[in-house]
C-alpha cells in the first residue's frame, strides 16, 4: 500500500496522501502479519539498512568482542605500559607500542587499531565490549519497562474508571519528574551494577509506553468487532489476549525500538557520571568520561571520538529503524 | 473555564505533593538505609557519645516519618529548603543562584533552537522530498542521535580549546584565538556581553538535539497544513508563499509549537546536567550531581523538588493558557 505513494521515496512519515487506510483496517488482506511487516520494512530502504546493521552489531557484540580480544591478543582490561609514552600519553589509532625507552615507536610492537586509553588498554577491543554491555543493558531495560508499561496501559485503557484514573495520574506525575536527576539519585541509592542500572532505566521508562498503549487500547476497545466478540461470550482474558494485544503489536514495536535508542544514551549517561556499570568493565559512557574528565582528550581527541562515534552510530541505527517501523506500521499515527 | 482552571491547578498540587513525597522518600528514608544516616554524616567521623542523637534531634530525624514529611513540606512552602551542612549554606541560597544560571542557559538554548529549527522546518516542508529535504533530514536524525555528553566535549575541543592553542579544525592559525571561553559563567548583572559569550557554546550544544527534534515537528506540522483545503483555496486566490506560511500555516501550527516548547522547557530544566558539567556552569544539574555524589541530601532533595515543582508549574500554566486559547483542549 505504501508503494502507491506518488513520490520516489516512500519513507516520508508525513506524506499525507501516501496511504489511504490505516493498517488496522487493512489487516485482513495480509495472510501472515509477520510476513507483511517484513515486506513493508524491506520496502523502506533506510529502515532495512538499519535492520541489517543492527543484526551485524548484535553479532559484533556477542561474537566480535571476544574474537577481537583473541585476534589482537589484548584482553579488554589488560593495561599495556608500552602503549603509553614517557609522559603517559597513550598511542593513537593505527600506532604500534613503544620500545622499552617509552619514546621510540617499535616497528614490531603491538598494533592498536583505535589507539590506547590513558591506562594503556586497547580502545578497539574495549569499544566492542562496550557495545555488548550497551546492547544487553538497553534491551533488558526496554523489555522490563515495556512489560510494566504495556500491562498498566492495557488495564487503564480497557477497564477505564477508577483504575484508569489512578494509572493516568501516576503517568502524569512520573512525566513531570526530572527523571535524569531522580535516576541519578536512585542509582546512588541502589549502587552500581548491571541489574541496578536496568532497574533504574526501567523505573524511568515505563510511563511513555503506558500512555501510548492506554490510548491505543481505548481505540481498540471502541471497535465494532470487540462488541461482537463480547456478544458471543468472549471472556475478558480472551478479549485481551486475542483481540486487544495483537492490535498493540505495532505501537509496542515502534516505541520499543526508539526506546532502545534512548536507553543506550541513558546507560551511557549513567556510566559517564560514574553511576552505571562499575569499572573496569568497558562501557562507552565511562570511556568517554575517562577521556573528558581527565582532559586527556585534549591531547588526543580520538579518546573521546572512538566511544562517541560508536555511540552515535548505534543510536542512529535504532532511530532509523524506529522511524522506518513507524512509517511501515502506522503511516497515519501521530508523528510528534 | 474557571472550573477547568481549578481542576488543572488541583491536579498540579496533587502532582507536587507526590513529587515532594518521592523526593523526600528517596533522600530521607532510603538514604538512611544505606548505612550513613543524615545525622551520622553531619556528626562527622568518630562522634562523641550522644552527638549523633543530639544532631538527629536537631535535624528532626528522630521524629516519626509522617511528622518529618509534614515539616519538610511546611518548610518547603515557606521557601526554606533546609541547611547544607556540607557547604555550610542554606539550601535555598544554593538552589536559587543555581536556578538563575540554569534558566540563563536554557533561555539561550531555547532561542538558538527555535531560530534554527523553525525556518529550516518550514523550508524543507515547502520542498518535501527534494535533495535539500533529504539531506537535512539525515542531519536531523544524526543530531537526535548525538548525546550532549558527546557533542559538548567535541565542541569545546574544536571551538574553544584548539583555537586557543592556535589551531582550528586542523588548520594552523597565525596565533592563539579565543573564540569561546573554555568554561565558567559570568552573571548577567555583572557583564551582559560576557554572560552571552559564556553561554553561546553550551547553549548551542544543548540546543542541537532539540533543534533537530523541532525541525521534524515543524516539517510534519507544516506538511499536514499544506495538504488542507484552506491552503489550496488561499493559493488559488493568488496568495504568495510567504503570505500562506505567515498568515495561514503559521497561525495554525504556532499554538502546537508553543505547547511543545513549554513541555520541553520543563524537561530541559532537568536535563542540563551534562552541559553544565562539561562547561563548568554552576547550574541546577551541576549542583544536583555534586550534592548527590557528596551525599548532601538536603541540597539534592531541594534541587530535585525545586526542578519538579517548576516543571509541574510550567506544564499547568501551559495547559491553562492552551485552554484559554482553544476551548477544545479543556479536557
Amino acid at each position: 500500500m505504501i508503494s502507491s505513494s506518488p513520490t520516489p521515496s516512500s519513507t516520508d512519515p508525513t506524506a499525507v496522501d501516501a496511504v489511504v487506510a490505516p493498517p488496522a483496517d487493512a489487516a485482513p488482506a495480509a495472510a501472515d502479519p509477520r510476513r507483511e511487516l517484513w515486506r513493508r520494512l524491506r520496502a523502506n530502504r533506510p529502515a532495512f539498512a538499519a535492520t541489517v546493521l543492527i543484526g551485524v552489531l548484535v553479532v559484533l557484540g556477542i561474537a566480535g568482542a571476544p574474537l577481537a580480544a583473541k585476534i589482537t591478543g589484548h584482553p579488554p582490561n589488560q593495561q599495556y605500559t608500552r602503549a603509553l609514552d614517557a609522559q603517559g600519553v597513550p598511542i593513537g589509532p593505527g600506532q604500534r607500542t613503544y620500545k622499552a625507552d617509552s619514546t621510540t615507536p617499535d616497528p614490531h610492537g603491538d598494533l592498536f587499531l583505535l589507539g590506547a586509553d590513558r591506562l594503556g588498554r586497547d580502545q578497539f577491543v574495549r569499544v566492542l565490549y562496550g557495545l555488548r554491555v550497551s546492547l544487553a543493558v538497553s534491551v533488558g531495560a526496554t523489555l522490563l519497562a515495556l512489560i510494566v508499561g504495556v500491562a498498566l496501559g492495557i488495564v487503564a485503557g480497557f477497564f477505564g474508571g477508577a483504575p484508569d484514573a489512578v494509572i493516568s495520574r501516576l503517568i502524569e506525575t512520573a512525566i513531570a519528574f526530572p527523571s535524569l536527576l531522580l535516576g541519578i539519585g536512585l542509582a546512588v541509592a541502589l549502587g552500581a551494577g548491571v541489574l541496578n542500572v536496568i532497574i533504574v532505566m526501567a523505573v524511568f521508562g515505563w510511563y511513555y509506553p503506558a500512555r501510548i498503549i492506554r490510548t491505543a487500547t481505548i481505540t481498540v476497545r471502541g471497535l465494532p468487532y470487540m462488541e461482537a466478540a463480547t456478544a458471543v461470550g468472549a471472556t475478558v482474558p480472551r478479549l485481551l489476549r486475542h483481540h486487544v494485544l495483537p492490535q498493540l503489536t505495532a505501537p509496542i514495536l515502534i516505541y520499543g525500538t526508539s526506546m532502545i535508542a534512548s536507553n543506550i544514551l541513558f546507560e551511557a549517561g549513567l556510566s559517564y557520571l560514574g553511576l552505571g556499570i562499575p569499572p573496569p568493565t568497558a562501557t562507552w559512557g565511562q570511556m568517554l568520561s575517562d577521556a573528558v574528565a581527565s582532559n586527556f582528550y585534549r591531547l588526543d581527541p580520538w579518546l573521546a571520538l572512538v566511544p562517541g562515534v560508536a555511540l552515535v552510530f548505534v543510536v542512529l541505527a535504532f532511530n532509523v529503524l524506529g522511524d522506518g517501523l513507524r512509517d511501515a506500521l502506522d503511516p497515519h499515527g501521530e508523528h510528534l | 473555564m474557571r472550573r477547568f482552571v481549578i481542576r488543572r491547578l488541583a491536579a498540579g498540587v496533587v502532582q507536587v505533593l507526590l513529587v515532594t513525597f518521592i523526593a523526600w522518600l528517596l533522600f530521607f528514608v532510603v538514604a538512611r538505609l544505606t548505612g550513613a544516616s543524615p545525622a551520622d554524616r553531619v556528626a562527622g567521623k568518630n562522634p562523641s557519645p550522644g552527638t549523633v542523637e543530639r544532631v538527629a534531634h536537631e535535624l528532626g530525624t528522630d521524629k516519626p516519618y509522617y511528622e518529618q514529611y509534614a515539616k519538610y513540606l511546611w518548610n518547603f512552602v515557606h521557601g526554606n529548603f533546609g541547611h547544607s551542612y556540607i557547604q555550610g549554606r542554606s539550601v535555598s541560597s544554593i538552589v536559587f543562584s543555581a536556578a538563575a544560571t540554569t534558566l540563563s542557559l536554557v533561555c539561550v538554548a531555547l532561542v538558538i533552537w527555535l531560530v534554527l529549527s523553525i525556518p529550516i522546518g518550514l523550508l524543507i516542508a515547502m520542498r518535501a522530498q527534494s535533495k535539500t529535504d533529504v539531506l537535512i533530514r539525515v542531519i536531523v536524525i544524526l543530531g537526535m542521535s548525538t548525546p550532549v555528553f558527546v557533542l559538548a566535549p567535541l565542541m569545546s575541543y574544536y571551538f574553544a580549546f584548539q583555537p586557543a592553542e592556535g589551531k582550528f579544525l586542523g588548520i594552523s592559525l597565525p596565533g592563539p584565538v579565543n573564540i569561546f571561553p573554555l568554561d565558567g559563567y559570568v552573571n548577567l548583572r555583572d557583564n551582559p556581553l560576557e554572560w552571552l559569550h559564556h553561554l553561546l557554546l553550551p547553549g548551542f550544544v544543548m540546543a542541537a538535539a532539540y533543534a533537530a527534534l523541532y525541525v521534524r515537528y515543524v516539517r510534519a506540522l507544516t506538511l499536514e497544513q499544506l495538504g488542507q483545503d484552506y491552503v489550496r483555496t488561499a493559493v488559488a486566490k493568488g496568495a504568495g508563499t510567504g503570505h500562506v506560511l505567515r498568515r495561514h500555516v503559521g497561525r495554525n501550527i504556532a499554538p502546537i509549537v508553543v505547547t511543545l516548547v513549554g513541555l520541553d522547557f520543563g524537561a530541559a530544566l532537568g536535563g542540563v546536567l551534562f552541559v553544565e558539567t562539561v562547561f563548568a556552569l554552576p547550574g541546577l544539574g551541576y549542583v544536583a550531581l555534586r550534592s548527590i555524589l557528596d551525599l548532601d541530601y538536603a541540597v539534592a532533595s531541594g534541587v530535585i523538588t525545586f526542578t519538579a515543582v517548576a516543571a509541574v508549574a510550567v506544564n499547568a500554566l501551559i495547559d491553562v493558557a492552551q485552554g484559554a486559547i482553544d476551548p477544545r483542549t479543556r479536557a
